[in-house]
């Protein structure tokens, strides 16, 4: 076992903690969720940047669940394996949420759709872009991947995206990453 | 009818429906895991009380501090159903945040853009 090495890359990316593993579950989520809001009080990071941080951790985990549940219905046989890490940047008081997993290249199709309507948008244009979705929406609320990434975007400063093809496969590895620029009180 | 009352887990509302009083509550987190799952028997509950209830005055009670984006979408549908009765009933409706929380504060004053003819007020905590 190298714990050295690992908590040498712990320290070194400033992660606060991250999972790794198949089936996400809710209550690993809600247990997450309350780490980080004890982190926040910890670090004095006042409710406007916990709320943003949550949001964003809460949407994208949210996300990497629905999908591999989607994906186990359908029968569609990849690795369900989901990393997300929550990390502080030492020097530049930015804390980050990154993401990776598995995805058809059907869904890439799909995901780059609903991320390049709105990476270029203002916190404005944001807002009225969620409003118009959500007015739109079907029926189903727990499908909302759409929804979920303008929630993102809207809670961070930065998105950074990237999907690189698995080799001898039609699948991608998608990793996303929002960074939170934060002003520590 | 029956009331309905749900306690609040750590991502699940406060939920109170009282059929006599007409004073309908929730307050807490909503982030569960399917949102359509867990708030149908609260739309079933309403749709109920309308349309077993003859005209009376219905106060609603919404102090939520953080919803995911499948929620939002379940409050829309939930301000849709009384926006459809508002020629019916006496509707008032409280979106109840607390100052520091912008998010909440730009909910609120979403909700009342979307649906001009419905009463929401917006009240502070603290």
């Amino acid at each position: 076992m190298h714990i050295s090495q690992l908590e040498k890359i712990l320290d070194d990316d400033g992660i606060v903690f991250l999972t790794y593993g198949g089936l996400l579950s809710q209550k690993l989520l809600v247990t997450m969720t309350e780490s980080l809001e004890h982190e926040s009080e910890i670090n004095k990071l006042g409710m406007e940047v916990t709320t943003n941080l949550l949001t964003v951790f809460i949407e994208l985990t949210q996300n990497m669940m629905n999908y591999s549940k989607a994906v186990t219905l359908q029968d569609i046989v990849f690795d369900p394996k989901g990393l997300i890490i929550v990390g502080h940047e030492q020097n530049k008081s930015n804390f980050y949420v990154f993401s990776k997993n598995t995805v058809s290249s059907k869904d890439k199709e799909k995901i780059t759709h609903n991320i390049e309507q709105i990476e270029h948008l203002d916190k404005n244009e944001l807002r009225k872009f969620y409003r118009e979705q959500r007015r739109k929406g079907s029926e189903k609320h727990s499908k909302g991947a759409g929804l979920g990434f303008t929630e993102i975007a809207r809670s961070c400063n930065k998105i950074h995206y990237n999907f690189s093809k698995i080799v001898g496969s039609d699948n991608f590895h998608f990793t996303f990453k929002a960074v939170l620029e934060i002003q520590e009180k | 009818m029956d009331n309905f009352i749900a306690e609040g887990t750590q991502h699940t509302p406060n939920i109170s429906m009282n059929a006599s009083t007409g004073v309908i509550s929730m307050s807490g987190q909503s982030y569960p895991e399917n949102t359509f799952e867990f708030y149908q028997p609260v739309m079933a509950w309403l749709l109920d009380f309308f349309a077993s209830t003859p005209q009376t005055d219905i106060e609603v009670n919404m102090e939520i501090i953080y919803f995911n984006s499948g929620s939002s979408k379940f409050f829309f549908d939930f301000f849709d159903i009384f926006d459809a009765e508002k020629n019916n009933y006496k509707i008032t409706i409280n979106w109840i945040y607390n100052p520091e929380n912008t998010r909440a504060l730009e909910a609120g004053e979403d909700f009342i853009e979307d649906f001009v003819n419905l009463s929401i007020n917006l009240v502070t905590t603290k």
